[in-house]
């Protein structure tokens, strides 16, 4: 014999009771239980830049000389291309709860392709810098040989390449968890009356941004004032 | 469908809060060669300081959320916390001769 179905009942303040229909509609518990996942993602960025901050702190000359070496044209282009998709992903969760179901898949779409663009771009410069002799691995970022580079340097670029590419990482899970997104408007299971799951994407989808908004300063601007004169490299 | 949604207020707020994000974007851009060149860092974490700030309180809509922002402040000391101790023993660093990571090992 399957389970029998034995309805849950719960007293509200007044005393009355009421059949529990199910906890999925739980909108308060779906958001607080995604920011306390969002929460460990700000602990592990957090202590990443702690190292970073340390190791600055040992070796600032290399970090403001390697730094200067990045391509900040194609980070700030990066960084813009992630500000608007952060808007469109908001624009489509705007467009859910306000009952107009196309438009918000059509914003994810935007969102899911603004995403691509950026891991496209990354995917650009992570090229140029290997065509440089620069990346995990290769002799420059190795020490003890004839091309290494000075030490604090060496350290920066292994920051640089992990926490970008776990930043980036981050982007293509998100792509996977829009196109989940999809799926489930399309199924129907997400609409303007429930769409906890469109909040919490959006939600996750600006903690990507706004990590970002930390790494792009911490990279590409520390070296940029080879103009204005801050601490000059060689 | 959400009856809470004022669509052409929101909507709106959406497109200030992207203006307001361009533009210090675009402070951090100009930063390095115009104002505070000597403490470019600081400067550059300030303004993305001011930038999370707006993100969150806008975009992730923790404006009036008392609970959640008691728990950012909660993980912030945390990070700040770990920030601030690790400060400390580096200042206090004893190791320099043997460290792998302050200088290159011969």
């Amino acid at each position: 014999m399957s389970h029998e179905y034995v309805p849950e009942v719960s007293t509200d303040r007044e005393g009355k009771e009421h059949v529990v229909q199910g906890w999925q509609d739980d909108r308060e518990g779906g958001k607080m239980g995604f920011w306390l996942f969002m929460l460990t993602e700000v602990m592990m960025f957090g202590a990443m830049f702690l190292v970073l901050t340390y190791y600055f702190s040992l070796h600032q000359q290399d970090f403001i000389n390697a730094s200067a070496s990045l391509n900040r044209l194609l980070g700030g282009i990066n960084t813009v291309v992630l500000l608007f998709s952060a808007l469109t992903m908001g624009l489509g969760l705007l467009k859910m709860r306000s009952g107009d179901v196309k438009g918000a898949q059509l914003m994810i779409w935007a969102t899911i392709v603004l995403a691509t663009a950026f891991l496209v771009i990354k995917g650009f410069e992570w090229t140029a810098e290997y065509n440089h002799g620069v990346f995990l691995g290769l002799d420059a970022l190795q020490s003890g040989n004839e091309h290494s580079k000075p030490f604090g340097e060496i350290l920066f670029f292994g920051m640089y390449f992990t926490m970008t590419g776990l930043h980036g990482f981050h982007i293509i899970i998100g792509i996977g968890i829009m196109l989940w997104l999809l799926k489930r408007i399309k199924a129907g299971k997400v609409t303007p009356g429930h769409n906890i799951l469109h909040f919490n994407i959006a939600l996750y989808w600006d903690l990507v941004h706004l990590i970002w908004v930390f790494v792009f300063p911490y990279f590409y601007m520390i070296g940029a004032g080879d103009i204005g004169g801050v601490i000059h490299g060689h | 469908m959400d009856t809470n949604v004022n669509y052409k207020a929101e909507y709106a707020g959406y497109w200030k809060v992207l203006v307001a994000l361009l533009i210090f974007t675009a402070i951090t851009f100009i930063q390095p060669g115009m104002f505070l060149t000597d403490y470019t860092f600081v400067t550059q974490i300030a303004i993305g300081a001011i930038k999370a700030w707006i993100i969150l309180m806008y975009y992730m809509h923790l404006k009036g959320e008392k609970l959640i922002i008691a728990f950012i402040y909660f993980s912030l000391f945390l990070v700040t916390f770990f920030f601030i101790v690790v400060g400390i023993d580096v200042a206090n660093f004893q190791y320099q001769d043997v460290s792998h990571i302050t200088s290159q090992v011969k």
